[in-house]
């Protein structure tokens, strides 16, 4: 809300510059976004020029008469061409001697125009940077005005203007005055509101209009007055400038002060052509669903029954609280007006704002609370100014319809609470003080307070808001720092967290690069993700886009939109991991389950290029054995896994896809994204990535158990198989055989090189090491269980002992 | 001194020693006659069949023998290696200029580093670690924290909805209701999580992280509060840190107060950062609202309560100098691997 500071200073007699109020007003919870001079940048010297004479006409230029006017400035007269249509004798106008300045910059000077020398410039309110207005001619000033004036103060100009962004708990400084009444609680000046005068005439407004309310759960009170014999015209300067500096668009003298007042005051008026409203009647009812009713901006909108209107017995005539009606809009023809001042129930307001989109100022505080005793006197101050400015009478008295009265709030406060909440707290007399600044009566028992909340603070509803009031105006520098005592608890981070730290470390530790990504899921590139058995993902209802309408159902989808992303950007080579959530609907308390999962993903080379690393790229292997990695780090070691071909999750191709067993629990799935994934994300090399669903991965495992070290010297021996071309067998399925074969001696079995025989066959080698707890193992001890699983192994499996 | 047979033994043994160029020369020599069949071995393991005079003399002048020759083998071995090793260099090129090999450096993601720091400031006063769904119910997003429907204050929030009563949840309060609905109070709890507003631009993102912490309990002031975010200011930002308390407005505290602190970047003196202010914008807190306590099942007027709720982005952002928000979910490696 924007505020110039002038305007403040009617109600409050302070001593400070607008900068210092600013810095009072954020201190004490009201936020000020900017303070901002008035007048255009760059605008400078203009003052207040009467045209003395005009002095020779010189023709044509452009469309317009070109005239040589006398100016003067109360001390100098100046010789200037003029071409506006409104120069006339004795009109004081905007003029800019040589050495002012406009705004960007431009410098006045003295000129030569059709052969005359023109003595400054005078200026229209475009020229000035005040205003749209040009071809009426010049800005011109009232009468009263005397020349050389400096223009800007002349107009109200030299001001600065407060941009004020209030919290939603206080719809009271929605105005100059509450703002005002901030500001003299804060600095103890004295607050003095506006002086409402009223002249009212003879006729009652009760026998011109009739109020009735047929929903009084939605319209708390419903004020009218009436007055009459107005005509309406533009709004004298003054109040068109007032209403600009505040960033509202001048309209008409009648619907000018309501905004005006609606400014100042905060309460949101509205007046009616009383000429227009069928029966002299008001009847304030919800609307009828699909009833059609067109806003003032011209828009037809359709109503539920949820929604409260203003209407006459015949119609709507305004949409309550929100904005007004064009079947009643007062125009240049109105003669009468019809003011309304009511108070409607925020709740009802803000779904109708919301569901039509009609966001207005009268909304926005209705929504907020509005002040339900204030109203009277709002519609008092503006019929006194509609009356003064655009003639009038204002009927006798106001119809007031108020069902639902407002009980008196009264609180207590305890000092001790204040100490209790605060950990400090003002003496009871300086308490009372600040409360009674901000406009709250309050009587003193000694340590109890009893505090009477007006209308205008709805936001005071408990003993601790008033603690924070008193807190506010005394400093929040005045709260002490301490530490509470208390029990000492042994604290740690969760079992979650810290199985989630030992996947980052052992990744991160293994040269990835930990990636983030949103948890938002395009459903068209999610379906090439999802897998056979996967429901409906959980959907959004709000999207902020339709590639973001879902949340994440496949684990894969945000590390493979981090390689797409990189490879997009020339960097080929992407090794990457997330610890993150995905979601499915479930029945539960929200509706939806969240796994936790840590995904790998990798493209492009193996290793950083380098003298040493060679062309190697990622494959399968790499995406498993980071899975075995993170599966070690969890104290599943892969001694204990086995794989399974395929898995649950989609997006992998058929032939390169298998799971990660630890027991029966599938711990992870890993393979190669498959090629319509990969061009969903429009990646155009291959990924392979494996995903480890963090719930079912054993943590925190049985604490290991210490092994006593060897004794004995271990004995190692190598054994190499050669399967034929197209021999259904796996190295684990042999593996196995070899662990079982070998007997308790085995004390580890490593695979160490695969060889493929240009004909298709393949070379498995194993190294085996042997060792025994309590002598050492002799030469011969050793053959002969070799031998044994060599032959054992051949025999089951009809594969051939490769002979060293 | 010695023995004839011995002697005539260890002297062939010191000349081939001494003729061996290269340490796998050298193990042979040691195998010829230190080895299980090796010439001194074997008259040692014989000397049983000597005449029982005889045997010391020739059994300590072979022992002799034998330490002699292992410590001449030790000695020439060491200088063979030595010089192999050097012949191999050579013949490597070797050239220290060239790059490493350099074990791949793996990096956290900064928003993790923050997250980390944080949570490890507060794991040391005492706060344990709570988590919750980011899928949330109205009820528990909104409604228990003193947010009813149609309250203007959820302007403040705006929100995914899933649909009338779930939503994906606007800050990680949700968690502080769900500790304290399960535990009687004292509580001192960090709720650490991503957060969902219905916003986007260069400093709001629509997914975000936030770390909140409560401290409900007997005896808990704003003064507490205070203290508390001065010892976390001094942690997380350098021990000439400051903060300042505001008064400000949100449904589940009363009194609140938005926090800032002294910007580090010019330590007040006002910088394009701060906007000239000298003080960064950095949580919002307060005392638990005696509301939201009565919807726990707690007595507001037996316990009392503080909460803090700040963004990591926000933090990370000022840390690093980031100015714009999206590059934490861009994930572009080159942003990423400045952290590591």
């Amino acid at each position: 809300m924007k505020i110039p500071y002038g305007w403040i200073r009617e109600f409050v007699d302070l001593d400070l510059g607008p900068a210092e109020a600013a810095d009072r007003l954020v201190n004490a919870g009201i936020e000020v976004a900017s303070v901002t001079p008035l007048a255009p940048p760059g605008l400078a010297g203009v003052v207040v020029g009467e045209i003395e004479a005009i002095e020779r006409e010189l023709g044509e230029s452009r469309g317009h008469r070109l005239r040589l006017c006398r100016v003067w400035t109360g001390r100098e007269r100046f010789g200037v061409v003029c071409g506006a249509p409104n120069a006339r004798v004795g009109a004081r106008a905007a003029f800019a001697p040589p050495g002012a300045t406009l705004p960007g910059g431009r410098r006045i000077g003295v000129a030569q125009v059709h052969g005359v020398e023109s003595q400054g410039m005078l200026c229209s309110e475009r020229e000035l940077g005040l205003g749209e207005e040009h071809e009426a001619g010049l800005l011109l000033v009232d009468g009263a005005v005397r020349p050389g004036a400096d223009l800007l103060a002349a107009l109200g100009l030299d001001d600065q203007v407060l941009e004020v962004e209030v919290t939603p708990n206080r719809p009271d400084c929605l105005s100059v005055l509450g703002v005002a009444r901030e500001l003299a609680a804060l600095t103890g000046a004295r607050l003095t509101p506006p002086r409402v005068t009223l002249r009212e005439g003879r006729a009652p407004a009760r026998g011109l209009v009739r109020v009735r309310i047929e929903a009084s759960d939605l319209c708390h009170r419903f004020t009218a007055r009436v007055i009459t014999d107005v005509r309406v015209g533009p709004s004298p300067a003054w109040l068109a400038q007032r209403l600009r500096a505040a960033g509202l668009r001048p309209i008409s003298n009648v619907v000018d002060v309501t905004n005006y007042v609606l400014w100042e005051l905060g309460h949101p008026l509205h007046a009616f052509d009383y000429d227009t409203v069928a029966e002299r009647t008001i009847v304030v009812r919800r609307a009828r669903a699909g009833e059609r009713f067109t806003t003032l901006d011209g828009q037809e909108r359709t109503l539920t029954d949820a929604m409260l209107v203003i209407a006459d017995p015949a119609r709507a005539i305004g949409l309550a609280g929100v904005m007004g009606g064009a079947n009643t809009e007062v125009g240049d023809g109105t003669t009468r007006v019809l003011l309304e001042s009511a108070y409607f129930q925020p709740a009802s307001i803000r779904r109708t704002s919301r569901a039509l989109g009609l966001r207005t100022d009268a909304a926005y505080r209705f929504e907020r609370g509005a002040d339900v005793e204030a109203l009277v006197q709002a519609s008092a101050r503006a019929a006194g100014l509609i009356a003064e400015l655009a003639g009038g009478t204002v009927a006798r008295g106001v119809v007031d319809a108020y069902p639902r009265r407002r009980r008196p709030v009264r609180l207590r406060l305890r000092m001790a609470r204040v100490r209790r909440v605060l950990g400090v707290a003002p003496t009871a007399a300086h308490a009372r003080r600040i409360l009674t600044g901000l406009g709250l009566p309050t009587r003193g028992r000694g340590a109890l307070l009893d505090v009477q909340v007006p209308s205008f603070r709805r936001d005071l509803a408990l003993e601790d808001d008033l603690v924070e009031e008193l807190i506010r105006v005394w400093g929040y520098d005045k709260l002490p720092s301490t530490l509470s005592g208390g029990a000492t608890v042994v604290a740690r981070e969760s079992d979650r967290l810290r199985q989630e730290a030992l996947v980052r470390r052992a990744l991160v530790g293994a040269g990835l690069v930990e990636t983030i990504s949103y948890t938002f899921s395009d459903p068209a590139r999610a379906a090439v993700l999802r897998g056979p058995a996967d429901g409906a993902a959980v959907a959004l209802r709000n999207p902020l886009s339709q590639d973001a309408a879902a949340l994440r159902r496949s684990p894969l989808e945000g590390v493979l939109g981090a390689v797409a992303t990189n490879l997009r950007r020339q960097q080929p080579d992407v090794r990457v991991f997330e610890i993150g959530v995905t979601f499915e609907p479930a029945e539960s308390e929200t509706g939806t389950r969240e796994p936790r999962w840590a995904v790998v993903a990798l493209a492009g080379a193996r290793a950083d290029a380098s003298w040493y690393a060679g062309e190697a790229r990622v494959d399968a292997y790499d995406a498993k054995g980071l899975a075995e990695h993170v599966l070690a780090a969890l104290g599943t070691p892969a001694a204990l896994v086995g794989t399974r071909p395929g898995g649950a999750l989609g997006g992998f191709e058929p032939d390169c896809h298998a799971t990660v067993l630890a027991g029966d629990q599938a711990v992870a799935e890993f393979g190669e994204i498959a090629a319509a994934a990969r061009a969903a994300f429009g990646i155009d090399v291959p990924v392979f990535a494996a995903a480890l669903p963090l719930d079912r991965v054993p943590y925190p495992g049985p604490p290991p158990r210490h092994q006593p070290l060897p004794r004995f010297p271990a004995v190692q021996r190598d054994l190499a198989f050669v399967l034929g071309a197209g021999q259904p067998l796996t190295a684990a399925a042999l593996e196995a055989e070899l662990a079982r074969e070998a007997g308790p001696l085995l004390r580890g079995l490593v695979l160490f090189d695969v060889f493929r025989f240009p004909d298709g066959r393949t070379s498995l080698a194993w190294r085996l090491v042997f060792q025994a707890e309590d002598r050492t193992l002799t030469d011969d001890e050793v053959n002969e269980v070799q031998e044994r699983v060599a032959r054992r192994v051949t025999e089951r499996f009809g594969v051939t002992l490769r002979s060293a | 001194m010695g023995h004839p047979r011995v002697d005539a033994i260890a002297r062939e043994a010191r000349e081939a020693a001494a003729a061996a160029a290269s340490s796998a020369e050298l193990e042979r020599v040691r195998v010829a006659y230190l080895g299980r069949q090796g010439l001194l071995t074997q008259l040692l393991r014989a000397l049983g069949t000597l005449p029982p005079q005889e045997r010391p003399l020739v059994g300590a002048a072979a022992n002799e023998a034998k330490r002699a020759l292992e410590a001449l083998l030790d000695e020439r071995l060491a200088a063979a290696q030595a010089r192999e090793r050097r012949d191999a260099r050579a013949r490597a090129r070797l050239d220290l200029t060239l790059p490493g090999r350099r074990p791949p450096l793996g990096v956290v993601h900064p928003l993790t580093r923050v997250h980390d720091e944080i949570v490890a400031i507060f794991v040391g006063l005492g706060f344990a670690v709570a988590e919750g769904p980011e899928v949330e119910t109205d009820e528990y997003n909104f409604e228990l924290l003193n947010l009813p429907p149609d309250h203007p204050a959820r302007d403040m929030q705006d929100t995914f909805y899933i649909s009338d009563a779930a939503l994906l949840r606007t800050h990680t309060s949700p968690v502080q209701i769900r500790t304290m609905k399960a535990q009687r109070p004292p509580v001192r709890i960090i709720c650490p999580g991503a957060v969902y507003r219905r916003d986007a631009d260069v400093t709001h993102s629509p997914m975000f992280h936030q770390v909140e912490g409560l401290a409900v309990d007997r005896r808990i002031t704003m003064g507490d509060l205070k203290g508390t975010l001065e010892l976390f200011a001094r942690e997380m930002f350098g021990p000439r840190s400051r903060i300042r308390f505001r008064p400000s407005f949100f449904p589940f505290t009363e009194p609140s107060a938005e926090v800032d602190v002294l910007c580090f970047l010019c330590a007040g003196g006002g910088c394009r950062v701060c906007r000239q202010s000298g003080w960064l914008e950095i949580l919002g807190s307060g005392m638990v609202h005696p509301q939201v306590l009565r919807n726990v099942g707690y007595d507001p007027e037996e316990v009392t309560g503080w909460a803090f709720g700040m963004g990591i982005e926000r933090i990370a952002m000022l840390k690093y100098g980031i100015d714009d928000i999206r590059l934490f979910f861009d994930n572009d490696l080159r942003f990423l691997r400045q952290f590591a």
